[in-house]
């Protein structure tokens, strides 16, 4: 029988059982209105044979099913083996220091618990505590890395075998890496960064990871140039066909330029926008020519998709994907790169990416939001906010406000341009996470849909709500999300409940809000009508 | 890999459903994906989408953006999910053999 939520032990993880514990539907934190809820579903018959599928009701990580003893040791062995390195300066020069302040000054306070919205969503599951993944992964560290004498008594027993391995690499993916946790830790022991830790040990030393971020995440981009699976070739094609298509909706005539030698800017966008979001594209196009930008796209490899799944699981993709990134600014010669709409992309280029990037490849890199607050506030383009007097609300990216600390561009530009915008709460550096952080938001294997609504996502859909809790309703209603991730995750949100429909709620970036308020432009360039 | 037994033929499937690769495509998967969609009978409109989005693919190496197809096909996207009940991804392109769409989309 799999455990209560408030039964589990540390070492309940290590147990022969078949799952190691469940969350019962019923104790879902509560949302406020309708909302269907029902059961968790099955995970086909398929991948529990060939997977170790014994955490809860999902699977994501696929670690093969262990068949003989030498197998399930050779897992333990594996595991022990990347924890090693993780633990030394030369195999881990990127997040050493702070993974050791996380191991050693953790007081178990769990003020980080409550900070979680996994956590609070789950009904409070102690499977989903913060400190119950970290736990388990500091009683393994101080045994058997940093060999503590009387380890087991100084710092609490753990059992370590296969399940202990594999539940723990499971629960690396139960973690949206928000952040918040350790935003809110009084001595700042990142949880968040213990379990992409975890991750990174099962990608680099044990060849486990997603399929969704690694096989067709970053090893297509390397490939191809971007995950999308669009060679560069396709991609400038789309973005002609998307020129082309809404100068004439809009009755602005434009064109995104490509590899222009000497430009500026370096404008990368997410890729997954010329394909599931064309108008963000066209909308960035529009503003930027509109004020006189000197910028380009670039054509090559891994250059017009800012995308860097490593960030989320390997260090290894995550440097050579970054360096593709900044050969290409510097052979156009530009001034800086800049981000489109994409939180991880963020924290990717413009704050990891100085660890790796060698001298000769660190050219300035920033986000979109300080040209864009400009281009608004010092009015180099006309606008007209009466054309967005409909209720909007701002959901903010993670790695953009808690992680960067970018709070107040975003509010200058939609308070300029959306007379009914509000908050939702908390917000800004205390934002909650939408749910589909750290890859979650392209995923959809087994039961993982029902993990992003009945959990990851639950606390956003519950924040949204009450931003707009005096107009609930089919009346129309936006949420400026300006993150590719968030934004799929807010669509695969509101299909599931059909929001658009009952409460009008449509999502869409920020720059899709400056051009509905363009003169210039035809009115109506956000529309709520179903294509 | 799971595999699907159909009528005689077997189809090697992701964890989505989607046909693991383009190649292993036959008009038997069609009909097979038609009962998972509750498509009664294909008309010429069902089997326009299938046959633009396998040129496409096949020039392009991925799936067309789905304004594209609208235009290939002259289909507003209302009427490719009136054609295709899960969309022009999970139904359409699932049933043309295409790949799942992958990265940020």
């Amino acid at each position: 029988m799999s455990k209560t939520k408030d039964s589990l032990k540390i070492n309940d993880v290590s147990k022969d059982t078949e799952k190691l514990a469940s969350v019962d539907p019923e104790d879902l934190m509560p949302l406020p209105g309708e909302f269907e809820e029902g059961p968790w579903g099955e995970i086909p018959a398929e991948t529990r044979e060939k997977y170790a599928c014994i955490l809860d009701d999902t699977c994501i990580l696929p670690i093969p099913l262990p068949k003989t003893k030498a197998e399930e040791d050779d897992l333990v062995r594996k595991f022990l083996s990347g924890m090693e390195k993780l633990f030394s300066k030369e195999n881990n020069w990127t997040f050493e220091p702070m993974l050791e302040t996380s191991m050693e000054h953790c007081a178990k306070c769990n003020t980080c618990a409550e900070a979680c919205h996994l956590y609070e969503a789950s009904g409070r599951h102690d499977m989903y505590r913060p400190l119950y993944r970290s736990e388990i992964f500091r009683r393994i560290y101080k045994k058997y890395i940093k060999k503590e004498s009387l380890s087991d008594w100084r710092n609490g027993p753990i059992d370590l075998n296969w399940r202990t391995v594999a539940r723990l690499g499971e629960l690396a993916y139960r973690c949206n890496i928000c952040r918040r946790c350790a935003q809110t830790c009084p001595i700042g022991v990142d949880n968040a960064l213990i379990a992409r830790e975890i991750r990174k040990i099962f990608s680099q030393e044990m060849g486990i990871a997603t399929p969704e971020l690694h096989d067709k995440g970053s090893m297509l981009q390397l490939k191809v140039g971007s995950s999308t699976s669009m060679n560069g070739l396709v991609a400038k094609d789309n973005v002609q066909f998307i020129d082309e298509e809404f100068s004439e909706e809009t009755g602005y005539e434009f064109s995104t330029p490509w590899d222009v030698e000497g430009a500026d800017i370096l404008l990368i966008h997410n890729a997954g926008e010329i394909l599931a979001w064309p108008e963000n594209i066209a909308a960035f196009s529009i503003i930027f020519q509109a004020a006189g930008l000197s910028y380009t796209l670039s054509s090559d490899l891994a250059a017009y998709d800012s995308i860097n799944y490593g960030v989320f699981y390997d260090d290894v993709q995550f440097a050579r994907t970054a360096i593709l990134q900044a050969q290409a600014a510097k052979k156009l010669g530009v001034k800086k790169i800049i981000l489109g709409e994409c939180g991880h992309a963020h924290k990717a280029l413009t704050v990891i990416a100085d660890r790796v990037l060698p001298p000769g490849l660190q050219i300035p890199r920033e986000s979109y939001l300080p040209t864009l607050r400009d281009i608004v506030l010092k009015d180099k383009i006309k606008l007209d906010p009466t054309r967005n007097n409909f209720p909007v609300t701002l959901h903010d990216p993670c790695n953009l406000t808690r992680l960067m600390g970018i709070i107040k561009p975003q509010r200058d530009i939609i308070k300029k341009i959306c007379p009914q915008f509000r908050e939702m709460h908390p917000h800004g550096p205390f934002n909650y996470c939408c749910g589909g952080g750290s890859g979650y938001a392209i995923m959809s294997r087994n039961t993982i849909p029902e993990w992003r609504a009945k959990i990851s996502g639950r606390k956003k859909l519950e924040q949204i709500c009450n931003a707009f809790s005096e107009c609930r309703g089919p009346e129309e209603k936006y949420v400026a999300a300006p993150c590719s991730n968030c934004k799929g995750q807010l669509r695969d949100m509101f299909e599931r409940y059909g929001l658009l429909e009952k409460e009008g709620l449509k999502y869409g970036g920020l720059v899709e809000l400056v051009v509905n308020a363009m003169v210039d432009v035809k009115p109506g360039f956000i529309s709520w009508e179903e294509e | 890999m799971a595999t699907v037994e159909y009528e005689g033929n077997t189809f090697n499937v992701d964890e989505d459903g989607f046909i693991d690769s383009f190649d292993g495509w036959t008009k038997e998967w069609v009909q097979y994906v038609k009962l998972q969609e509750g498509i009664d009978e294909l008309n010429e409109e069902h089997w326009m989408v299938i046959n633009v989005l396998q040129d496409y693919y096949k020039k392009n190496g991925i799936a067309p953006m789905v304004r594209i197809l609208s235009k290939l096909t002259k289909f507003k996207l209302k009427h490719i999910y009136e054609l295709f009940p899960s969309g022009p991804g999970k139904g359409a392109c699932k049933m043309a053999g295409l790949p799942k769409p992958t990265g940020c989309v």
